[in-house]
């Protein structure tokens, strides 16, 4: 990629400086332990003023906090890279280097649970609810000074925390954003234990091995005559467990000349252990008989296409987006009826056309929002699908596509399986996270009650996502 | 109704005005800002671009600083003269539909689309529209793609529902076959001559249209979404590298007295229909791989390097009210 893009999309952004152990004077509580500073600055930043509800400040090289007019920072990290449970963070802001800068009180810190606002789209009328607890107050601030609060409680590891930053005070105070460069720019410090080998007692030497929890791990949009769905093939080589298809398994037309040709060669390496679902280009043969000749009974009933079984303490639904997915028809009736006789306390479902996605090439299919509702219903955890040639993960969202943190179910599309890549339109709400230059898998590990999730890159990429979810 | 400038103006007065320190407080805390904010006050000078599908504006002489958003949703925008024209998106209910609007943002003109928005263009004198949808959702990159491409006269009201309907003639020989497919029209300062693209049997044209004949005929080999200059001398267009897309798009200009091409110096791919921010360059936006555009512009003689104009935008028109 050339680096001026780089530089466009914020190049400042990053870590640091690892271990960097000069900025925190560290107060440690385990002498076993030595503490690491990981230090990132913005992924986002911009601020918002109620004198002007309509504009967005996102590229100024100045971050404005004020009671009148009233102006709000707002502040996104991503935290990556940590191998031990945070310590400590703190947040550091540089105040602007121009008279007026600094003010009597510099503003309070507060958590924000939104962390997909947009650094350039973010005005007062759109702003994220400022809705979480308050993590710290800066006093008296002068111009062209560093100052930091501890806001360890909204740091829990890896991930994105979104820090906004208000004020009650009408002299407001201005800090340097991240386009004032990196010398300036503001500092998330992160101060991590880093565990020394020390010994642990080992008390229970019983037989009892751990058993490793099931993994589950596919994606969708997967073979044709290109080289993508060998670069993913061969991370299937390394990942045991099951592997899962969203639909498009082979192109163009699902022939049975074109699963030999292009799947059996990469993916069908791996047949043995794959659950499939079907996709359009399926479909493309009538009744998509190449797909269900070529997977037999690991299908599903021939020329029906859902199906679901157990992987350990999940439930694992496989459905066919390719035929009536309407409320009463028979899939979603037999969709209701599987998930009213499971005993799992975790579910996961996948099919091929997306309900959510941001792709440009193919809408949002509005059609799987009853199998959708049924699985909401029946507090399933994950959904995955395809359709667009990319990668994409949404916030945990009912079926209208709002955020639920209590039981929303999280949407991946994982079209990345090998198929040429399609552009992103209008980036949707909830949308986390997103790439369309890395072919690669998705990989579940379904623990007893909870998940970790993890893009695989193929080799040579480096893009990553991945986290944890506890089941509801 | 406040037109979409002057509201633009009275938040800029607002934000002056509102609270006796405003003005001391912008004047020594910003002063950039204040410089710029006044410049736009003084020229009016407007570019508009979308903000993840969101209508906004930019200080043409300051693209990058504040920006300003509508509270309107488009996935395809495009402003010329004293017309917008915007590309709803997708609703579970409706389908997509052009809606033209006047520069204070009030609907003028729906017209019912099935498909997925894609390409928009507004003649330079605001008469003609045109748009173009992906029928079933595709890319240019695939095979078998199907778009379908219409125009509007407002001054008639008259809908082309789809340029299909017109007659083609291809390398000279009058064309019959049914895979034909057209997107991104551009016009000419007449209103009626048009340029656009035509595929069929897997080859992708520069195509000249007569809109009142209902004729199009083609030109050029492997030249997508045409841009008309300002002058209309020349055409901005895409061409798959090595005519194959899947290998991307590089940025051109054609010469259309010596139908001679030069490409300019962006390297990245560009899959968009580029616009002419004056006669010396050309605007069009690139996406990074997490989905976010930015809008650039490299001269149009192919020198120079391509410089950001406007960080986490797309769909950019040319500078209106200048």
């Amino acid at each position: 990629m050339p680096s001026r893009k780089a530089k466009a999309a914020g190049a400042v952004a990053g870590v640091l400086s690892v271990a960097a152990a000069t900025v925190i004077a560290v107060v440690s509580s385990a002498p076993v332990a030595a503490a690491a500073t990981n230090t990132f600055t913005p992924v986002a930043d911009t601020y918002v003023d109620n004198s002007s509800t309509g504009t967005n400040y996102g590229t100024s090289g100045q971050l404005g906090v004020d009671n009148s007019p009233v102006k709000r920072i707002f502040l996104r990290f991503t935290v990556s890279g940590l191998t031990a449970p945070v310590t400590g963070a703190r947040l550091r802001l540089h105040t602007d280097d121009v008279s007026g800068s600094n003010s009597p009180a510099g503003g309070t810190l507060k958590a924000v649970s939104s962390t997909t606002w947009s650094e350039t789209g973010t005005t007062w009328a759109n702003q994220p609810a400022v809705d979480g607890a308050t993590l710290g107050t800066l006093g008296a601030v002068s111009r062209n000074a560093w100052y930091e609060v501890d806001v360890t409680s909204a740091v829990t590891g890896n991930g994105t925390v979104s820090i906004a930053v208000t004020s009650t005070n009408s002299d407001g105070a201005d800090y340097d954003s991240r386009e004032s460069g990196a010398a300036t720019a503001p500092q998330l410090v992160i101060t991590s234990d880093t565990p020394t080998t020390t010994t642990q007692p080992t008390t229970t030497p019983t037989t009892t091995q751990p058993t490793a929890d099931p993994v589950l791990v596919g994606a969708g949009d997967i073979a044709d005559s290109g080289s993508g769905d060998t670069a993913t093939a061969n991370l299937l080589d390394g990942i045991p467990g099951t592997v899962f298809t969203t639909g498009d398994n082979v192109y163009t037309n699902g022939t049975t000349a074109e699963f030999n040709s292009y799947y059996n060669p990469t993916w069908g390496r791996h047949k043995a252990r794959t659950k499939p679902s079907p996709g359009n280009h399926d479909y493309n043969t009538s009744g998509a008989t190449g797909y269900y000749s070529y997977f037999g009974a690991q299908a599903g009933p021939s020329g029906r296409g859902y199906y679901s079984y157990d992987l350990g303490n999940w439930h694992v639904v496989s459905l066919n987006s390719e035929i009536t997915k309407s409320a009463g028809s028979p899939q979603e009736q037999w969709l209701r009826a599987d998930l009213a006789a499971n005993t799992k306390p975790c579910t996961l479902a996948y099919w091929h056309k997306p309900r959510f996605t941001s792709g440009s090439n193919h809408a949002p299919d509005t059609t799987a929002g009853p199998l959708v509702q049924a699985l909401y219903d029946y507090n399933a955890e994950v959904i995955v699908t395809g359709h667009n040639h990319q990668y994409e993960r949404f916030a945990p969202m009912n079926p209208s596509g709002a955020a639920d943190g209590a039981r929303g179910i999280r949407h991946f599309v994982a079209g990345m399986g090998g198929a040429g890549f399609y552009s992103f339109g209008t980036i949707a709400a909830n949308s986390e996270a997103r790439n369309n230059n890395t072919h690669g898998v998705l990989k579940f590990t379904l623990h007893a009650n909870s998940y970790d999730w993890q893009f695989v890159p193929e080799a040579g990429k480096t893009y990553a996502d991945s986290g944890t979810n506890a089941c509801h | 109704m406040l037109t979409l400038r002057n509201r633009i103006l009275i938040a800029l007065a607002a934000a002056l005005v509102l609270g006796g320190v405003a003005v001391v407080y912008v004047v020594r805390s910003a002063p950039a800002e204040v410089a710029d904010a006044a410049s736009a006050v003084q020229t009016g000078a407007r570019m508009q671009v979308l903000t993840n599908g969101v209508l906004s504006t930019v200080s043409a002489n300051d693209t990058r600083g504040p920006r300003s958003l509508t509270d309107r949703k488009c996935d395809r925008a495009y402003a010329a003269r004293d017309t917008v024209a915007c590309l709803v998106p997708v609703d579970a209910l409706t389908g997509t539909r052009l809606v033209v609007m006047n520069s204070a943002l009030q609907e003028q003109k729906t017209v019912p689309l099935t498909g997925f928005p894609n390409r928009l263009r507004i003649s330079a004198s605001g008469r003609m529209v045109s748009w173009t949808v992906f029928i079933d959702g595709h890319s240019y990159a695939t095979t078998g793609f199907s778009t379908r491409t219409g125009i509007l006269d407002r001054s008639t009201g008259r809908v082309v529902e789809s340029l299909e309907e017109f007659s083609a003639v291809v390398d000279g020989v009058p064309h019959g076959a049914a895979d034909v497919n057209y997107w991104g029209v551009t016009f000419a300062a007449d209103d009626n001559r048009f340029y656009a693209t035509l595929s069929t049997g897997g080859k992708r044209y520069l195509v000249e249209g007569d809109l009142a004949a209902r004729t199009v005929r083609t030109l050029k080999e492997n030249m997508e979404c045409p841009s008309l200059s300002p002058d209309g001398s020349r055409i901005a267009y895409k061409s798959a590298i090595e005519g194959d897309p899947k290998k991307g798009w590089r940025l051109s200009v054609l010469d259309l007295v010596s139908l001679t091409s030069v490409p300019l110096a962006e390297v990245s791919s560009v899959d968009d229909q580029a616009v002419w921010l004056s006669d010396q360059t050309v605007g069009y936006g690139l996406q990074r791989s997490d989905g976010v555009n930015d809008v650039w512009s490299v001269p149009a003689d192919g020198g120079g390097v391509p410089s950001l104009v406007v960080e986490g935008a797309n769909s950019p028109s040319p500078v209106v009210g200048a």
